[in-house]
């Protein structure tokens, strides 16, 4: 009883039916002509569940029906009808919904229809003359229709002045049909027929009172003209999830006026076109039919202007149009362009598809076909554009103009229609050269375009620069005359060099380097494993050359479903052995006991993106014009050239400006969605797995000879979760152990840089010279960090963008000497006192226990004995990666050992600052910062020797309390010490081995010995950096808030005759509390006698600031006791639970005003997140910041190997996560004060000529300028406080988030 | 003369001399005043039920009764008037205690109050070891209950609801000290009697071939148990102590019951061959194959140990292409024995693998 015109037979397919005494039922699936977007089917079920049989037996049988076909076709719409007598398949499937609220029999409802969309009906009253009566359902939402008598005649009528396809889809009917004249069937499916005549006939017995039912008239649809079908009950099948309140309004004559009837109307139109002999002409006069296109055209048009006006904020789809972006542009670089512009057309030919789809996509392809000449496909995208109701941007434009220049003899007048087409859109030609990103000659193609109309026309140099309008900077932008920038201490010939280097490193994209192990002899055994394994890495090279190639094959074979994304273009970037390439690099960094899939898979997939960002710059030829404007930069920064007054990002600024020609600096190329990154990475991990086999025999002949793989795919179970994993075969671990391979291998970021960097001038562009690099840090996929910069006024971040140059700026070099000693201790045992890790042959033994011996044991001996292996393993593990993290660095110091290096430099979300190279760099630990020194070398001046004793004595973390005249004394009584551990520094007293940071202190020792021998230290230049520590700054930046006397004091605010120490006072705050509860006798606090130090309290207290919980500090706390020997250990978990208490409570005493601001913090953070915001505020300096944290949405996979279930946290779309929100603002609004604080120091010690480096709360500079660093730093403190912060920060909170409000 | 003195201070139970269970309202509120949240078994129709099952010849019966957080002792009640031998109540909720120790007091040796939490025993934190967290070994040596062999009769019956915010992890621990034989395992085939949520149950009782469902979860407690649905209970029946309502989370399938399940573990269980000191490596085996289970097993066992997956699926009868999800746990259990006999599989690397991944399982 399908209606022909609703649904051709041939698209009807039966999927299962049966016939048993407890339940009957047939499927079918339609696929009607006309069918919203969202489904791709629809699934029918006509159920009798006879009164007698068991509910139960047949609702299961139902259900399971049910389940599989929902999960075979997770797209379908589905109605389930019938009589379903006392049962409720709602018992079963919750998320059918049951439409008949009525009887339908003598007082009951025993005729159920179902289907998964809620409230999207209406049941009419019963109609006709059945026993069972008929049903019309209605879409619910339909105004017209509850105004007129529910008669069926006029609903039948109203058939006639709609389109077929809305009307069939209306009406749903639970009648089932009873005996009727066989000619005017019109119904295809017999067979459902069948079940239905056969359920009849079963009435008939059940039913003896029924006398009715023959005389049960039909309103005969083919009654009207159209064949239709067959009155009560056409089989509706409307529906649509989101679609479907649009598609049933167009009911009744004039339908709505409102913009769903319009975008039904739309989707008529768009369905329609081709089809449209088959569509009967509806009443719709053609007038009244383009007047309503006319109206929809507008108020679409109105709604992309509205889409339009916020960019940034319209973001919905951008997920989809990411990727789809990322897709095209991966096409058109590996040639593809049929590819390309056949998804872009599969999408435009798709209404849902077409309106996920943004300008830029469109853009891509005009791109294209601007470098082609074509002119005719311009102007088809054009026409695409148009039709899509979006408006075309200036890269549109400057598409089509640089095509016009490319096609030689273009007539002036297609030019100036362009032109004139730009003008009505609003836009002008200055803001294309001005905005657009150009690639190769694009912009000589559209100037010559221009040219042709506009001989004269030359676009205009904008030279002005705004400054920062913060007040703190205002002076540092505008007096200038006392400024003296540093030079760096290089001829401008060295830094053309170093740049060309450094360009030719990043070109090559990775960087092989010797390891430090390598100066230990090579023994025969390890040079037949390396022999081995070379052979080795040249087959499977091979192989997954091979197996690349013919996977790439079968994939560019596979015509794609049409909106499936496939990862074929992503393959083709470059050539398969550049793929195999960075496959066999991370087979020599995968760690023996293995690595989980997703992190192999991203770094697998990240690399390949840095490639294809790298080759695409090469791509677009802009290298020429960075190494160009380099060239000219350097002048700045070199010794021999004049003086500038004006700092590295303006003029780097006004280079570009200059030399406006040739393709843009900055890459326009996005970061690939991570979902792709993962499953590129997952695919070649895939490979890598399959592909790479070795003959087990090759370490141990007596081995039976079999092709193993190298690499396995298991799966690691932590609680209840189960972790895909990678784990090498063992015979691979130990060859490449046996091997003791000395060359190592990394991305060429990974090394500190050989040139300054390139200074930051915009938030997408600066650092390395090549290799894409963010300013921000975020979490991979989080954008909302990077739209809140786009948004901000240019100006605002020049402050924040040159403190970070300033930091880059700052040029290192190695101390040979320390890295010596250091490199002789790590090839020979290591150390662990002096954090040098020991090799793997000094950890402990794995023991293997026999069964035999396990069987002589105890349960309780067994248990202990499992723990021991289980530590064991824990410990070789952690000593491994601990081993290999530290050959890594020492590798690379001694790779760039007679160099002179930068560190570029970009920052966290609060302003947190960090150097790019994430091995190697001055924030790692005591060993790395002890091996690095200033390039720059200045003479030690009157002062600098004694602060560099100071800093000894810093080092050493004793005379904590002392003045720094008195720590300075404690260093002369200590110099004979001091001399013996520089001159024998492992064979003398080693005394410098007791130091809090030894290797620091060793440096320091050698540096102080050098000074006080040479003939005159005042003139004795040292590369040296001195450290100046903050005194726990979170609570400095709290109490310089709250103007808290007594908290400031105790924090070093306040000059003091010695310094203070805010631990040692909690100590004793917390002492006292103790020994009154002690006589009130509390047992805790008896036995904590005499165990309160500053140091069990140190780190909670240093951390409370930053938002450590009473959880958290009662596990500091708690480690604390179980270090002190004669603690009673079964006493630690009370007392550390005691202890935390104390702490915060003394906190609160000490600091009155903290806790305050602290609260305020929380609660306003509760409640923006509770409003639905995310927390967003702005530093002093201008800097915007929100933070990322929202509710978890789950992402799955899917892979060949494995199905990936991605958490992500950072979804904009996804509810901010309130306790996250709330327990983070006040930690990271005085984390972004301290940044600022750090910021505000370097500009200024920038223009007071300075060498500055930061490590977050703690500066470094020349022992000649730490007075006046000291000075700065404290001068921009109080300029820091003098602002009015806080409230500042409630006006900003207030007009952000209640502006709504009354 | 000695039994009047004793009268005094209690009084033995007689066969038709029952205790009151007390007013069901007034239970409830004393329930409801709980501070932690639990469900309860108030309703003395429940109460018999569940003391019917345990059964039936409670009288005759040698396995002690332990009850978990019984509460304000309703199935106590029941336990000791249908005649129950011993009955230990490990309750871990303080306000309980009194009452129920009153009720000890009452009685000649017939119920012991412990003040703890059958759920905390043995944790794997290291917290401090107070009641109601307790070792075993000091739970059952207090008892005076000795450990004895596995053949042995069931020497415990535990009976109790799972909590369930950690019915999962419980039930894991449990199967995990099961295959070791440790903790409440070292004391016998304790019989577990819990009631548990319908959800979890379908997953312990999953078949192979619901790909679904069939986990190595469901596989090892089967393995492991003689598992029994005894009664099917909506959970609107229990008193909760929550102002909240423990409501289980919906799904599609009909789970608004608690289900009474009964897991004996099976005297066979353990052989020549499979023994507490090799299990764990079963289990490990069971959950590397059932983490996929529409991988062919061959594929999982040539893993292990190349080209060695055909031979023994011959051994076993099995399909070459038979899928890891189709397997029974019957099966799996036979297939370790034949590996664990197999030359090539101790060699296998893979084999290790066992001991690193009971970092966070590996209860004592």
């Amino acid at each position: 009883m399908i209606n022909e015109t609703w649904c051709d037979h041939n698209n009807i397919q039966e999927l299962k039916s049966l016939c048993s005494p407890d339940l009957e039922f047939l499927t079918i699936k339609c696929r009607p002509h006309y069918l919203p977007r969202e489904l791709s089917s629809i699934i029918i079920t006509a159920a009798y569940i006879p009164p007698q049989a068991d509910i139960s037996t047949a609702l299961n049988k139902l259900y399971l029906t049910l389940c599989k076909l929902e999960t075979t076709y997770p797209e379908a719409a589905f109605i389930v009808a019938g009589d379903f007598n006392k049962a409720n398949l709602k018992t079963r499937l919750p998320k059918f919904y049951q439409h008949i609220d009525c009887a339908t029999r003598a007082g009951k409802s025993l005729d159920h229809c179902y289907s998964n969309f809620r409230d999207k009906y209406n049941s009419r009253p019963p109609f006709g003359k059945a026993d069972h009566d008929s049903i019309l359902l209605l879409p619910a939402y339909r105004q017209r229709l509850k105004q007129e008598a529910p008669a069926l005649k006029n609903s039948h009528n109203n058939l006639l002045t709609d389109p077929p396809w809305t009307s069939q889809r209306r009406h749903f009917s639970a009648l089932i049909p009873k005996k009727e004249d066989g000619k005017k069937r019109v119904w295809e499916q017999s067979q459902l027929l069948d079940v239905l005549e056969a359920r009849i006939q079963q009435l008939q017995s059940d039913i003896v009172l029924d006398v009715q039912h023959a005389k049960v008239q039909f309103v005969n649809a083919s009654k009207s003209g159209r064949g239709a079908s067959s009155g009560k009950s056409h089989k509706n099948v409307s529906g649509g999830r989101t679609e479907l309140p649009k598609v049933g309004q167009t009911i009744s004559n004039g339908g709505g006026k409102d913009a769903s009837a319009y975008k039904s109307r739309k989707l008529i139109k768009a369905k329609g076109k081709g089809k449209a002999s088959k569509e009967p002409a509806p009443e719709f006069s053609e007038a009244r039919d383009q007047e309503l296109a006319e109206l929809e055209r507008k108020t679409e048009a109105k709604a992309q202007e509205l889409l339009m006006q916020d960019n940034s904020e319209a973001r919905m789809y951008e997920g989809v149009q990411l990727s789809v972006h990322c897709y095209l542009e991966a096409c058109v670089f590996c040639g593809d362009i049929d590819r390309a512009q056949r998804l872009l057309l599969t999408h435009h030919r798709m209404i849902s598809r077409r309106n996920l789809l943004n300008i830029g996509l469109y853009n891509v392809m005009m791109r294209v076909w601007a470098k082609k000449g074509s002119l005719n496909q311009i102007g088809r995208m054009f026409i695409l554009v148009e039709e899509a109701g979006l408006k075309p941007n200036l890269t549109s434009y400057c598409a089509a103009l640089e095509c016009m220049g490319r096609t030689p003899n273009c007539s002036p007048k297609v030019i100036n229609r362009v032109l004139r087409q730009m003008k009505e859109d609003g836009l002008c030609v200055e803001e294309l050269f001005r905005l657009c990103v150009f690639r190769q000659d694009e912009r000589d193609m559209v100037l010559r375009a221009i040219h042709t109309v506009e001989p004269d026309f030359q676009p205009s140099i904008n030279t002005v620069l705004h400054t920062c309008s913060s007040p703190l900077v205002k002076d540092f932008y505008t007096e200038r005359a006392d400024a003296k920038y540093p030079k760096l201490a290089f001829s401008l010939e060295e830094l053309r060099e170093r740049f060309s280097r450094q360009l030719s490193m990043e070109q090559a994209s990775t960087i092989t380097i010797h390891s430090v192990e390598a100066m230990k002899p090579v023994t025969p055994h390890m040079a037949k494993m390396r022999a081995l394994l070379a052979e080795q890495r040249m087959v499977w090279h091979k192989a997954l050359v091979g197996a690349l190639r013919e996977s790439n094959m079968i994939l560019a074979s596979i015509t794609p479903k049409a909106v499936r994304l496939s990862l074929y273009p992503y393959l083709c970037l470059m050539d398969q052995k550049d793929y195999v390439d960075i496959m066999i690099q991370s087979l020599s960094n995968l760690p023996p006991s293995g690595e989980s899939l997703h992190i192999l898979a991203k770094e697998l997939g990240n690399r390949v993106h840095n490639k294809f960002c790298i080759r695409m710059k090469s791509h677009n030829q802009m290298v020429d014009k960075l190494s160009h404007i380099y060239n000219e930069y350097a002048e700045l920064l070199a010794k021999d050239s004049k003086d500038f007054d004006v700092l590295p990002r303006e003029r780097w600024w006004k280079l570009e400006a200059e030399h406006n020609s040739g393709p843009s600096l900055l890459g326009d190329n996005t970061q690939w969605p991570h979902t792709v990154v993962v499953e590129l990475g997952t695919y070649l991990v895939d490979l890598m797995v399959k592909h790479m086999k070795v003959n087990s025999d090759i370490l141990n002949p007596a081995n039976d000879r079999k092709f193993i793989p190298v690499l396995y795919h298991m799966y690691t179970f932590r609680s209840n979760k189960q972790v895909g994993f990678i784990k090498p075969h063992p015979i691979l671990t130990q060859m490449q152990q046996d091997a003791m391979e000395t060359t190592l291998t990394f991305d060429s970021y990974v090394m500190p840089m050989l040139c300054p960097p390139v200074p930051w001038t915009s938030a997408k562009f600066g650092a390395y010279l090549l290799t894409p690099t963010k300013m921000m840090r975020t979490v991979v996929g989080a954008n909302q960090h990077e739209i809140l910069l786009e948004k901000c006024q240019d100006a605002d971040l020049h402050a924040v963008l040159d403190s970070l140059n300033q930091l880059g700026n700052a040029a290192w070099r190695i101390n040979q000497p320390l890295l010596d000693i250091i490199i002789s201790i790590f090839n020979d045992k290591g150390n662990e006192k002096l954090d040098i890790p020991p090799p793997n042959s000094e950890a402990p033994k794995i023991l293997r226990y026999s069964q035999q011996d396990l069987a002589t044991y105890s349960s309780a001996e067994k248990a202990h004995l499992k723990r021991e292996l289980v530590k064991a393993k824990k410990k070789c593990s952690e000593m491994h990666s601990l081993r290999m993290d530290a050959l890594y660095k020492l590798s690379i110091a001694n790779h760039i050992r007679d160099e002179v290096f930068w560190f570029p430099h970009n920052m966290d979300f609060r302003g947190r600052t960090y150097p790019c190279p994430p091995y190697f760099n001055h924030l790692g630990s005591d060993v790395t910062r002890a091996v690095l020194v200033f390039a720059e070398g200045k003479p030690l001046g009157p002062g600098g020797l004694k602060w560099l004793k100071i800093h000894l004595v810093n080092l050493t973390g004793l005379k904590k309390r002392s003045s720094l005249a008195g720590r300075l004394e404690y260093a002369n009584t200590i110099m004979d010490d001091i001399l013996d551990s520089a001159d024998n520094p492992l064979n003398g007293k080693k005394w410098w081995q007791n130091a809090d940071e030894p290797w620091q202190a060793l440096a320091c020792c050698m540096e102080i010995a050098n000074a006080v021998r040479s003939p005159d230290p005042t003139h004795f230049i040292s590369h040296f950096p001195v450290h100046q520590d903050g005194s726990c700054n979170g609570l400095q930046h709290y109490a310089a808030l709250g103007r808290d006397v007594i908290g400031a004091t105790s924090v070093n605010l306040i000059p003091c005759e010695v310094p203070q120490d805010v631990y040692s006072g909690v100590a004793q705050q917390v002492e006292e509390f103790r020994a009154r509860d002690s006589e009130k006798g509390l047992k805790i606090a008896q036995v904590l006698e005499g165990f309160i130090s500053r140091k069990v309290v140190k780190q909670t207290v240093m951390t409370v600031v930053y938002g450590v919980t009473r959880y958290g500090g009662r596990l500091q706390i708690e480690k604390r006791l179980k270090e002190v020997d004669d603690f009673p250990k079964e006493y630690v978990w009370d007392a550390s639970h005691y202890l935390v208490q104390q702490v915060f409570s003394s906190l609160k005493e000490m600091f009155t005003g903290t806790r305050e601001i602290q609260d305020w913090l929380t609660e306003s953070a509760r409640l923006i997140a509770k409003s639905g915001n995310t927390v967003e505020w702005v530093t002093p300096l201008g800097l915007p910041i929100i933070q990322p944290y929202h509710r978890t949405r789950t992402q799955m996979l899917k892979g060949t190997i494995q199905d990936l279930s991605l958490q992500i946290t950072h979804d904009s779309k996804q509810k901010p996560d309130t306790v996250k929100q709330k327990n983070a603002f006040p930690p990271n609004f005085i984390h972004s004060l301290d940044s600022t604080h750090m910021m505000l120091t370097a500009l200024y010690c920038y223009s007071a000529g300075l060498t500055f480096v930061s490590v977050h709360d703690c500066f470094w500079t020349h022992a000649l300028t730490v007075d006046t660093m000291n000075k700065v730093c404290r001068e921009q403190f109080v300029a820091l406080h003098s602002q009015p912060i806080l409230q500042e920060l409630s006006n900003f909170l207030l007009q952000k988030y209640c502006s709504g409000l009354s | 003369e000695v039994g009047k003195m004793k009268g005094e201070c209690f009084r033995p139970l007689g066969r038709y001399d029952f205790l009151d269970l007390g007013e069901v309202e007034e239970n409830t509120q004393r329930a409801q005043l709980c501070r932690t949240i639990k469900r309860f078994i108030i309703d003395p129709a429940l109460a018999k039920l569940v003391t019917h099952h345990l059964g039936p010849d409670l009288e005759e019966s040698k396995a002690v009764i332990f009850e978990c957080n019984p509460g304000p002792g309703v199935l106590t009640r029941t336990l000791l008037n249908s005649g129950a031998q011993r009955v230990v109540t490990l309750e871990g909720e303080k306000s309980f205690l009194p009452d129920l120790q009153a009720l000890e007091c009452l009685l000649d040796g017939q119920l012991e109050v412990v003040h703890c939490d059958f759920f905390k025993l043995d944790p794997m934190g290291r917290g401090s070891m107070r009641p109601p967290a307790m070792y075993t070994d000091k739970l059952f040596t207090d008892l005076g209950i000795s450990e004895a062999n596995w053949t042995d009769e069931v020497p415990v019956k535990v009976v109790g609801i799972l909590p369930q915010r950690i019915e999962r992890s419980q039930l894991w621990k449990l199967l995990y000290v099961l295959f070791d034989r440790l903790s409440i395992y070292r004391y016998g085939r304790v019989e577990l009697n819990m009631f548990i949520s319908e959800k979890e149950y379908l997953k312990l009782m999953a078949k192979p071939g619901d790909m679904l469902n069939y986990r190595a979860f469901g596989a090892l407690w089967q393995m492991a148990c003689h598992i029994e649905l005894l009664h099917k209970e909506p959970w609107a029946s229990f008193v909760t102590s929550s102002k909240y309502k423990l409501a289980i989370p919906k799904s599609r399938l009909p789970n608004d019951n608690l289900c009474l399940v009964r897991m004996t573990p099976r005297k066979d269980l353990f052989s020549a061959s499979l023994t507490p000191s090799n299990a764990a490596t079963l289990v490990m085996m069971v959950k590397q194959c059932l983490a996929k289970r529409k991988a062919r097993l061959v594929d999982r066992l040539n893993m292990w140990s190349p080209d060695s997956g055909p031979k023994l699926l011959k051994e076993m009868g099995m399909q070459e292409d038979v899928l890891t999800g189709h397997v029974y746990p019957e099966e799996y259990k036979q297939l370790f024995e034949l590996v664990d006999k197999s030359q090539e599989f101790t060699q296998s690397w893979l084999y290790e693998e066992v001991l690193e991944n009971t970092q966070k399982e590996g209860w004592i």
